[in-house]
């Protein structure tokens, strides 16, 4: 079981993963999300917002988020660090994504970029 | 007389039957739709494995390359393991010789490609060989993957940076339900509004635009300036579909049989069961040599 402080280190570390990508930030340029991440084990809610193709990390929840992504603590912060893809999780049923089809196939994508092989 | 089947994962209303001479034998060719369900098709395949000469898979890639590299999709996969005795295929294989082919074809007997022609192609990974010519052809071209299938408004204008991408993304994004990336069922008789409004100028700034019908036709914006549209599958409505919004000049990489011009996966399943060998041994230059004696060529049709 992760902490609540290991996911946001784990947001953290995908914050700068983003940053540091150039491409992607063009490439999100046009996708104003608010996603809400949240554990379902221990209480740990996180908030990224996409704006502009800048990406903040916030502690704590956000009225009508565009995409509420559940999981259990360790999934999430395995995710977020990059150890695991979403892909797998997703299938399996342990990562929840509740949001539009197009809107969860961006989220892997943005993962993938920063994490991919 | 032999029976080729492709079961596709696209709309029952597209399906048809048709029968063939090639070279002096007789064909029934059978395209039969199953709505996007996958489950029924599964059902289907093994309701025909082994009783039929070979097995088309219409509507889903199994394989997509970029570069040298092969990715596949799970739930292509999936549909291609459930087939036993049959010979399956996906059009992949000839895809690389008849696609390629087609673009020499338009260099060389005809003045509709140049160095200056900029070319959309809706998806490549799905067409590779296809892509690689258009880059050696020296032509602009805008690879739009990311656009159609993700949504993410980025042209990759090389083939360096797709192969890139494609390594990125595609080990992980294969394992997805292939209706997330790609329009089955009922999606393929309607448009996505939002994204052909959104993505209309890479279509009018493209001289011609090639590719999967299905993509090109679901994000195909309202009107076209003269476009040349490279694909296949098409049928007589589909050929006034492309007249009404405007193209100059569609040309189908697959031969037309009764107005039709089939996926590249039926197309396949024939030429495998007219090989009668397993189509993981058959090589590029067999196809080409096969083609060449059925007198295969694209089919240029004038729209204007």
């Amino acid at each position: 079981m992760a902490t609540h402080e290991e996911i946001r280190d784990s947001l953290r570390a995908f914050q700068e993963g983003y940053n540091k990508n150039k491409k992607l930030k063009i490439m999100n340029r046009d996708w104003n999300r608010v996603v809400l991440i949240e554990a379902n084990d221990v209480e740990s809610k996180h908030t990224l917002i996409l704006k502009d193709g800048e990406l903040t990390v916030c502690e704590g929840a956000t009225d009508n988020p565009d995409i509420i992504v559940t999981a259990d603590s360790e999934t999430l912060a395995d995710l977020f660090y990059g150890d695991i893809t979403p892909t797998e999780p997703y299938m399996n049923g342990t990562l929840i994504i509740k949001g539009s089809e197009d809107d969860i196939v961006r989220l892997d994508f943005i993962s993938l970029m920063i994490w991919g092989e | 007389m032999k029976r080729v089947v492709s079961v596709s994962l696209g709309s029952s209303k597209r399906d048809h039957q048709v029968q063939v001479e090639l070279l002096g034998e007789q064909f029934i060719i059978s395209r039969l739709g199953m709505d996007g369900d996958i489950e029924r098709a599964l059902a289907k395949l093994e309701e025909l494995d082994g009783q039929v000469d070979a097995i088309g898979l219409g509507g889903i890639d199994v394989y997509v390359y970029a570069g040298k590299t092969r990715y596949a999709f799970k739930d292509g996969l999936r549909l291609m393991e459930a087939v036993k005795k049959t010979p399956v295929v996906d059009g992949s294989g000839l895809k690389n010789t008849l696609e390629r082919e087609t673009v020499k074809y338009l260099l060389r007997e005809t003045n509709y490609l140049s160095p200056a022609t900029k070319v959309l192609m809706v998806s490549a990974v799905d067409r590779f060989g296809m892509a690689e010519a258009f880059i050696e052809a020296g032509c602009d071209v805008t690879f739009g993957d990311l656009i159609f299938a993700a949504g993410i408004p980025y042209p990759i204008k090389t083939l360096e940076e797709l192969e890139e991408m494609a390594g990125k993304l595609l080990p992980e994004m294969t394992k997805l339900p292939f209706h997330m990336l790609y329009p089955t069922g009922k999606k393929q008789d309607s448009r996505d509004e939002e994204k052909a409004n959104k993505f209309a100028h890479y279509y009018h700034d493209a001289d011609v635009i090639a590719g999967d019908f299905h993509f090109i036709k679901r994000y195909i914006p309202d009107a076209l300036n003269g476009q040349m549209i490279i694909t296949n599958t098409t049928t007589s409505a589909d050929i006034e579909f492309f007249k009404e919004k405007g193209a100059a000049r569609l040309v189908t990489t697959t031969p037309v049989f009764e107005g039709r011009s089939f996926g590249t996966n039926v197309i396949e399943g024939v030429l495998v069961a007219l090989m009668g060998k397993p189509w993981e041994e058959i090589t590029a230059d067999e196809y080409l040599e096969l083609i060449k004696k059925l007198d295969f060529k694209p089919q240029v049709i004038e729209l204007v």
